[in-house]
């Protein structure tokens, strides 16, 4: 599925592709990380879906173990929009002080979409997050699949899919972005 | 089971709490967790399952009564049992999966097999070994007390525990509200979402039994950007009703001239129509919001809210249970529970506002758990114990005569008569021995001047 970067031949624009990408997700993780969560949501497409479904612990061979229906989020650009305009309310209070987030990026793939300027990417996200002076952290272990597009204006994520590798989440709440 | 030990500042509580005083250690203390276990979650009915997460033969849900593990199946006749999660054998867990279909249990370490009726019908090499020793019949899954009440499954260990329909006391009436959106009742949309906090669950408990007090501080962000069609002005308004004695409680929280229903589509309106005595429709027809908190750790919420400010708010109806994992914390758990009745499209439009909501990722959620983690771990201080909490709102009140629910009403909404009868319930089961009566009417008074007026009911 990730012909397009890992056949054994892969053309310069194969690299050029993965470069661009991966420095996209990189700037886009460094927006979260610096609060600038008004730009953030500006990268995402207007029809845009962030979805983060329920993980559950099924037998080995169960029709699913992502829920089909239950998320933890389930965004439209609308929603985590709401979600950003809260953030900068003086009300928000489960972020503030605000918690210390880091993403730590890794095994990026890249293949193209049906679109024309469109691309799947699935790479794994492990998030670390510190809160008060509590010396306990919280790490989530995700992966994500985005569906980005090429515009005018730069790459934009038309949908986001993020697998958190827990059923049992060991976080406060999730009042930062996966 | 070794002796309980009894803090004696549960002693003091049940002298101060009358006066409006509770100890803040009772929120973070391994002595009361552990007595808990034993005089608490051994005896209360605790919420299972929704019949909605297991409607076909054979489907299961893997569940918890304080630390056993429960297995809730439905048997390939449609009945549904429970069962501790435990091979008869050598006590390992038969079920490892949150959920699924199964027609048996197997347990992986020797292979004993039960039918999801519970019945031993698989013991490899029976008869070599047994040699005729071991009635197949005596050494089936351990069955768990279970009742239903609206599609909640409940479980109790006691066997003397009171029905039921006596423990919830009345507190159905209310219970409908949540339960029946229509004649078919409600559904759960997807698996809950679990998450574990530092957070003890009582806290948790007391909120959703109608703290309206904590809204529009905690939740200040739905005023300043619109969301609330309430004012600050008039958020306290409304009734909190409590069964004496038993624990439950519910706010309800009133607007003046909002429309009846508001909030809820015409299907759902027309739902409440079909599914609800004129009374309970007089008692909830003008609700803007109401929770409740069915005793010990199961609560249930509707309130509107919209996927962007300044919209017509959408009524959500959540359900969560705090599951008790520690001293000062919590698995969480939270459903969203959907009309049955109404088209897929609108279930899915009323999730998507209550995960706006709720949930660990939800904006009300959030600023909970946060508070709540924080207030647990102050509480865990050394002396936690001569910390007194100010439990002092409504001490004077009297019921209303007239309510036309039972159970005892006040008005307004924001008060803490209700917290009180369920600290006293709470305290009622730790202070009572094992094998004695946990007898509801021991239970302090919640409120003075004593009282005089009948129950309402």
């Amino acid at each position: 599925m990730t012909e397009a970067v890992t056949r054994s031949s892969p053309t310069v624009d194969d690299l050029l592709l993965h470069h661009e990408i991966s420095q996209f997700l990189y700037d886009e993780a460094a927006l979260l990380v610096e609060r600038r969560y008004d730009d953030w949501v500006e990268l995402f497409t207007d029809d845009a879906l962030y979805e983060v479904p329920i993980r559950v612990t099924r037998e080995r061979g169960a029709a699913w173990e992502v829920s089909p229906t239950g998320r933890l989020f389930d965004d439209t650009k609308q929603t985590l929009a709401v979600r950003v305009a809260r953030l900068n309310t003086e009300y928000a209070w489960a972020e503030d002080p605000p918690s210390r987030v880091r993403y730590y990026l890794s095994n990026i793939r890249v293949r193209p979409a049906d679109q024309q300027d469109e691309y799947y990417v699935h790479y794994n996200v492990l998030i670390y997050r510190s809160r008060g002076e509590l010396p306990e952290y919280e790490l989530l272990s995700t992966q994500r699949t985005d569906l980005l597009r090429r515009t005018e204006s730069g790459w934009r994520i038309a949908r986001r899919t993020i697998i958190v590798d827990q059923s049992v989440l060991s976080v406060r709440n999730l009042s930062y972005f996966l | 089971m070794t002796a309980p030990v009894i803090p004696d500042y549960l002693h003091r509580m049940w002298e101060t709490l009358p006066e409006g005083r509770i100890p803040a250690k009772i929120f973070n203390d391994p002595a009361v967790h552990t007595l808990e276990k034993q005089r608490l979650f051994s005896r209360a009915w605790v919420f299972l399952a929704h019949e909605s997460e297991i409607p076909h033969p054979g489907d299961y849900v893997l569940r918890w009564i304080a630390d056993l593990s429960v297995i809730v199946v439905r048997d390939e006749h449609g009945q549904v049992r429970a069962f501790r999660n435990a091979c008869t054998h050598r006590g390992n867990q038969v079920c490892k999966a949150e959920m699924g279909n199964a027609s048996h249990f197997r347990c992986s370490y020797h292979g004993w097999t039960f039918k999801n009726t519970g019945e031993l019908i698989g013991v490899p090499y029976h008869r070599e070994v047994y040699r005729g020793r071991l009635d197949r019949a005596e050494w089936g899954l351990r069955p768990v007390r279970i009742d239903t009440y609206g599609g909640l499954i409940f479980g109790t260990l006691d066997p003397n525990a009171d029905p039921l329909d006596e423990y919830l006391g009345g507190f159905q009436f209310y219970l409908d509200f949540f339960l029946k959106p229509g004649p078919e009742g409600a559904e759960v949309y997807g698996p809950p979402e679990r998450w574990v906090s530092d957070t003890d669950w009582k806290i948790c408990a007391e909120n959703f039994g109608g703290d309206g007090y904590h809204t529009p501080v905690a939740h200040q962000f739905g005023f300043a950007l619109g969301f609330y069609p309430s004012s600050g002005r008039t958020h306290f308004m409304g009734y909190a009703v409590h069964i004496p004695g038993r624990g439950h409680c519910i706010g309800i929280g009133h607007t003046p001239g909002l429309p009846p229903f508001v909030g809820f589509p015409p299907e759902v309106v027309e739902g409440y129509m079909n599914a609800l005595s004129p009374e309970q429709i007089s008692v909830f027809r003008d609700a803007r919001m109401s929770v409740a908190t069915v005793f010990p750790n199961l609560s249930f919420l509707i309130q509107p809210f919209s996927l962007a400010p300044g919209q017509p708010g959408l009524k959500f109806c959540t359900m969560r249970l705090w599951h008790p994992r520690g001293p000062g914390k919590i698995e969480m758990w939270t459903w969203c529970l959907v009309p049955k009745h109404i088209p897929a499209e609108l279930k899915h439009e009323i999730y998507r506002v209550y995960s706006l909501a709720f949930g660990a990722a939800g904006t009300f959620e959030q600023d909970d758990f946060e508070n709540w983690t924080n207030l647990s771990r102050q509480h865990a201080a050394f002396n936690a114990d001569s910390f007194e909490l100010a439990y002092l709102q409504g001490l004077d009140l009297e019921p209303i005569a007239d309510f036309p629910g039972p159970g005892r009403a006040f008005t307004p909404y924001v008060t803490e008569i209700g917290f009180r009868n369920l600290w006293g319930t709470w305290l009622n089961y730790l202070l009572t021995p094992l094998g004695e009566p946990v007898d509801p009417a021991r239970v302090p008074p919640a409120f003075h001047p004593p009282e005089t007026q009948p129950v309402a009911d």
